[in-house]
């Protein structure tokens, strides 16, 4: 079967799905189920496209629908890159679904038929933004999808949080979007056509005959992109909707959404703009903004006490790390391909990573938040002996997402870390970046240390009655979490996947991926014949094994007495709950010092002078004085009008003479 | 046959609005309906068996008038261009006569009617639709000017419906400020018809340089008046004094919509607009566009908001025209498709607050809070209406917005960027604020008002359906009708 047909196949379902859940709104286990069935089936389909993208490379892309009048046609393609981000949309969206399954059971108030078929669509135009390759129906699909993403977002009609956080995000997004059409008009105007293809044309183009108008196009693609994708400053809309969405939905925006962002800049970067040397400079604009967003967005993270929040400040770091590998990779692009691929594959590595740590650990809160009710840490505590599933994925997805060895974020953090200082051996700045990275690293695992020991770790509450989450909502989490692991362990098959959708986008010769990442078991990194980098976590996991069979061994051998004790409160009685160490005590002196790094942005109702609103209200001063202009002067005329004969007899009199006396002027 | 088809459509609903108000409320209801889907059936048949090409026939004259206008003076025109209007009359026209019937009715918690002045309303309705068919099949200005003046008679009757001092008022003063304008669509005709001796629509082009400036500069204002566009954009807002049914039909679909088709049908006669008059046209819509958004922030009541919003949007359509007028097909598409587009979101923005008022007694943006649990259907129908009427793809607004981009692009000189640029902050402004109003009415812990609220009866259920469908679908309905315009 043809990739397009399985690509309407899916689309087919989800709106049908869309359909039918809508219709078993009332019973919201079922309806969660029905939404489950159809999402596995069409991610199911949409894997069988891509395993055969990448098996046999891409189809010719197929056009559904024309429109002549503007030059824009609705045509499909799926090519590897977008098998790549479609294979992460696959799998986050069918564990979240089945997390939501149990999870919407929750919301008393709030009816499902606001959930599931907005879900489902959501996920339709996740697929449309993926396959389709002519940038106005791409935008229709992307606008779509931030429209549903907003319904599901303000999901909790009654808070208020929740709809300013929605509107927030709808209303920052479509000025990104808006940024979009300006670009892609500039672009049509020179080329007729929306076409991706044409685009990439005329952007080239462009670029040599108006360079002005070429960078601008550049600019507002960038600014689209990246506001989606969660870089500061325009990334702001991020820590406000992330926690307010059902947790379900928390997983999908941050695992799938705003790695579209991310799709979006490979596109624009790696497929549209020309090789050159001002591809260097946006190399760089994008490495700093990375920089900066892995920087403020990862020490702001550290402040907070609500979980939801502190992981979504921490999406816009881990995005921070993906646009360091992007904008490094971007920069060695027309130079030295090697360090481009190692960077490129990095920041894509790191966004399937991402995808997958960050939806374990949403998941991971969304469960505490099931079985508690609460997302503020200081209230929480102890949970770990009694949901141990959420509590053990949620520390693989802590460390994972800290860089530590032998998870996934390791590797690819490493890669980005390790392109970063190559680059820096000629241009300084990278080195720099490289450094900042690599430090804030260490504040990621500092946060998630708090997370672990603040939710997990502890006395629990006297009489508290937590218990593990149902099945459906454990096993997501789990399968992250193996996810996780396996990636990290098996770096090879991922990074393989990602050089060849790079090698696909870019017009340069990316070496191949044998000379890049050596023999099948771990990284070996080789630019221009030496050998610059290995990780070989097998090795890695056979020694930390030892290490720790090793720790054990020697516990068990000195017979070390463990003692329990209390914690010792002044002599007070105190319950555990009290006593407790709570998150909003961690790293204060951080808190001191990175205070107000964070910048938000705030407007208000527009307010205009009153002089202004005088000068508007044309009834005030034009046209009721004219009407009453004209009032007056009919009741100046209706004087004459007496109702005495006389005085008519006198006017007509009056007339008489003056009209004889100006025929004898006129005769004379 | 095409001919009779499209004479009855003007015929029957006259004889509807005449039966409407010589039986009883009941069957008078029934009648109207009757006679607007009639006139809607063969409206649409007319459009699709003309489609894709032009249809023109003369029935009689006014042999005394002189020997070029002495026959098809009096006739039928049914090009791309007057289906596009013709379209969105009749189906809205069909739509607002069933959203009365539970409306206009003594259920209703803003305004009660009592039964025998139903018939009263749907004589001036059915009316109003028959000479808005009129103005859309007009084959020359003569014609359009009485059919013109028609729909402003019964603007004014409708406005004034409930007979209250403030509706009296608006009703007055909405019929002055458009009379005012129809006198210069008078001066207009005058001055073509002495220059070139004809009052066809081509006979724009044959005028010498002076003559035309003038004569558009006399059908700029009418069109102004007409489709209440600064300065002449004041009795618009208080003609939402009217029952919510008309404030959507006359007011936001058709009969402002009379005002920017004038315009059109002058600018695409023979493209012969002289440049000054173009650029004052697209100036003055700009500057509508902008007067209509600063008023946004300070509305409390929400059919006022959607006055304002309208006036805004008809500013879109005029500066398309202008766009064209300028010498950008593309743009004039655009603002064409626009009529299309707005006519059926807006329509149903007006329809759900009708919903509001009808259900809850109350129109203040500030006193409603929370409606949508307890009326989810018109809630869903509402932010349909916002995403399309503020033009968030897929849904109606957005392509034919997209083509006036496009379509200021294609301007001559740095006008189109910075136009651009405007029309993106405007878009942007007008949605987040829209969003807002509509966060605020229908999310939220519910109000006082909102209590014992719930979904209006079937009948206007049924409209507000049709018309989500209607927001999603007009621009399929609307692109292949104005990719033939400017071929």
């Amino acid at each position: 079967m043809s990739h397009v047909f399985l690509v309407e196949t899916a689309f087919t379902l989800l709106l049908v799905g869309a359909v039918v859940s809508l219709v078993l709104a009332r019973r919201r286990k079922l309806c969660g189920w029905t939404s489950f069935a159809f999402i596995t089936v069409s991610a199911i389909t949409i894997g069988g496209v891509v395993v055969d993208t990448f098996r046999t490379g891409g189809e010719p892309e197929v056009v559904l629908l024309q429109l002549p009048l503007l030059g824009a046609s609705w045509t499909i393609v799926i090519d590897q890159l977008s098998a790549f981000f479609l294979a992460i949309a696959a799998t986050i969206g069918v564990l979240s679904t089945l997390f939501s399954v149990d999870y919407m059971t929750h919301f008393g108030e709030d009816t499902v038929a606001k959930f599931y078929p907005v879900l489902l669509v959501f996920f339709a135009s996740i697929i449309g933004v993926l396959v389709t390759s002519d940038f106005l129906f791409f935008l229709v699909f992307w606008e779509l999808m931030t429209l549903t993403s907003f319904f599901l977002v303000t999901f909790e009609r009654e808070s208020a949080t929740s709809q300013r956080a929605g509107r927030k995000y709808f209303i920052i997004t479509h000025a990104a979007t808006l940024c979009m059409v300006a670009g892609a008009l500039l672009l049509w105007k020179d080329s007729g056509s929306f076409h991706f293809p044409a685009m990439r044309y005329a952007l080239g183009t462009l670029l040599s005959t108006r360079p002005i108008i070429g960078h601008l196009v550049i600019l507002l693609l960038l600014l689209g992109f990246a506001t989606k994708a969660g870089v500061l400053p325009m990334g702001d809309w991020l820590p406000d909707a992330h926690p307010v969405a059902p947790s379900g939905m928390s997983a999908m925006l941050s695992g799938v959404l705003v790695k579209l962002g991310i799709y979006g800049l490979l596109r624009v970067f790696c497929g549209f703009v020309p090789i050159s040397h001002s591809l260097q400079a946006w190399g760089i604009v994008i490495a700093l903004a990375g920089t900066a967003s892995l920087f403020i967005g990862t020490l702001t993270a550290l402040m907070q006490a609500d979980s939801k929040r502190l992981m979504a400040f921490h999406t816009i770091g881990q995005i921070g790390y993906i646009c360091l590998g992007l904008g490094a990779g971007l920069y060695c692009l027309p130079t030295a391909p090697t360090l481009a691929a190692l960077g490129l594959m990095g920041a894509l590595f790191h966004a399937a990573n991402h995808a997958c740590f960050k939806a374990c650990l949403f998941l991971g809160a969304g469960a505490v938040l099931y079985r508690t009710g609460e997302r503020d840490m200081d209230k929480l505590g102890g949970l770990g002996e009694s949901m141990p599933v959420t509590a053990a994925s949620s520390t693989v997805a802590s460390l994972s997402i800290a860089g530590v060895p032998p998870f996934n974020g390791f590797a690819s953090k490493w890669l980005i870390l390790v392109t970063c200082m190559l680059v820096g051996m000629t241009s300084p700045l990278f080195l720099l970046l490289g450094i900042v990275g690599l430090f804030i690293s260490l504040a990621t695992l500092a946060s998630f240390l708090k997370v672990l020991g603040a939710v997990f770790l502890g006395q629990p509450e006297e009489g508290s009655e937590v218990s593990e989450v149902p099945l459906t909502m454990a096993v997501p989490q789990a399968v992250l979490a193996a996810l996780c692991v396996l990636l990290g362990i098996f770096p090879q098959a991922p990074l393989r996947f990602a050089h060849t959708a790079l090698a696909n986008l870019s017009s340069v010769d990316l070496p191949p991926v044998h000379e890049l990442l050596g023999g099948p078991w771990g990284l070996t990194l080789t630019v221009s014949g030496h050998t610059v980098g290995l990780w070989t976590p097998l090795a890695a996991v056979a020694a930390l094994a030892l290490l720790g069979a090793l720790a054990y061994g020697i516990q068990r051998a000195g017979a070390a007495r463990v003692r329990q004790v209390d914690v010792w409160t002044c002599g007070e009685e105190e319950r555990a709950a009290i006593v407790r160490y709570p998150a909003s005590s961690f790293y204060l002196p951080f808190k001191g010092a990175f205070h107000g790094i964070y910048p938000t942005l705030r407007v208000g109702i527009p307010s205009f002078p009153p002089s202004l609103r005088k000068v508007l209200d044309l009834d005030r001063w034009l046209y009721l004085p004219a009407a009453k202009a004209v009032e007056r002067t009919a009741r100046y005329v209706g004087r004459t009008h007496t109702g005495i004969p006389q005085v008519y007899l006198l006017w007509i009199v009056v007339g008489a003479l003056a009209v004889m006396f100006a025929g004898l002027l006129l005769v004379r | 046959m095409l001919t009779t088809a499209l004479v009855l459509a003007v015929a029957v609903p006259v004889l509807g609005a005449l039966i409407a108000a010589a039986v009883p409320a009941r069957p008078a209801r029934w009648s109207a309906m009757a006679a607007a889907a009639v006139a809607a059936a063969l409206a649409i048949r007319a459009v699709v068996t003309a489609f894709p090409g032009v249809y023109r026939s003369g029935l009689g004259g006014l042999p005394w008038l002189g020997a070029q206008v002495g026959h098809g003076l009096i006739g039928v025109l049914i090009d791309p261009l007057s289906s596009v209007l013709l379209l969105v009359v009749v189906v809205i026209g069909l739509l607002t006569v069933i959203y009365s019937f539970q409306y206009v009715s003594e259920a209703n918690r803003d305004h009660s009617v009592m039964p025998q002045d139903q018939r009263r309303y749907y004589l001036w309705l059915l009316l109003f639709v028959a000479s808005m068919v009129g103005v859309a099949i007009s084959p020359n200005f003569l014609q359009l000017f009485l059919f013109w003046e028609m729909t402003t008679l019964c603007s004014w009757a409708l406005i004034s419906f409930y007979r209250n001092e403030q509706s009296l008022r608006a009703g007055f003063k909405a019929l002055v400020m458009t009379h005012v304008g129809g006198l210069f669509f008078l001066l207009a005709l005058l001055v073509l018809f002495t220059q070139t001796g004809s009052f066809d629509f081509a006979a724009l082009a044959r005028l010498s340089e002076g003559p035309r400036a003038s004569v558009f500069l006399c059908l700029m204002i009418a069109t102004w008046a007409k489709a209440a566009q600064v300065p002449l954009h004041t009795w618009l807002p208080d003609a939402m004094e009217a029952p919510t049914p008309i404030s959507a039909y006359l007011h936001a679909a058709a009969m402002v919509k009379a005002g920017v088709y004038l315009m059109a049908r002058s600018v695409s006669s023979g493209w012969a607009m002289p440049l000054g008059t173009g650029y004052a046209l697209g100036a003055m819509a700009l500057l509508t566009i902008l007067v209509a958004l600063s008023c946004y922030f300070v509305q409390d009541d929400v059919k006022r908001l959607l006055a304002y919003s309208t006036i805004s949007h008809l500013g879109y359509v005029l500066l398309g025209v202008a766009m064209g007028a300028l010498g950008s097909v593309e743009g004039f598409r655009g603002g064409v498709l626009h009529i299309v587009c707005h006519g059926f979101s807006k329509a149903l923005l007006f329809f759900c607050a009708g919903a509001v008022a009808y259900t809850t007694g109350v129109r203040s943006i500030s006193a409603l809070r929370g409606l949508g649990r307890s009326m989810p259907l018109t809630a869903v129908a509402f932010f349909i209406g916002v995403l399309a009427v503020t033009g968030i793809p897929p849904f109606a607004c957005f392509w034919s917005k997209f083509m006036l981009f496009a379509g200021a692009l294609q301007l001559p000189g740095p006008s189109g960027p910075i136009l651009l640029v405007v029309l993106l902050g405007e878009t942007l402004i007008a949605f987040a604020w829209m969003l807002y109003v509509a966060q605020r009415v229908f999310l939220g812990a519910p109000s006082p008002a909102a209590e014992n609220s719930q979904d209006p009866p079937l009948a206007m259920s049924m409209t507000l359906v049709l018309l989500m469908i209607g927001s999603g679908i007009a621009p399929v309905i609307g692109i292949p009708l104005v990719e033939l315009i400017g071929r």
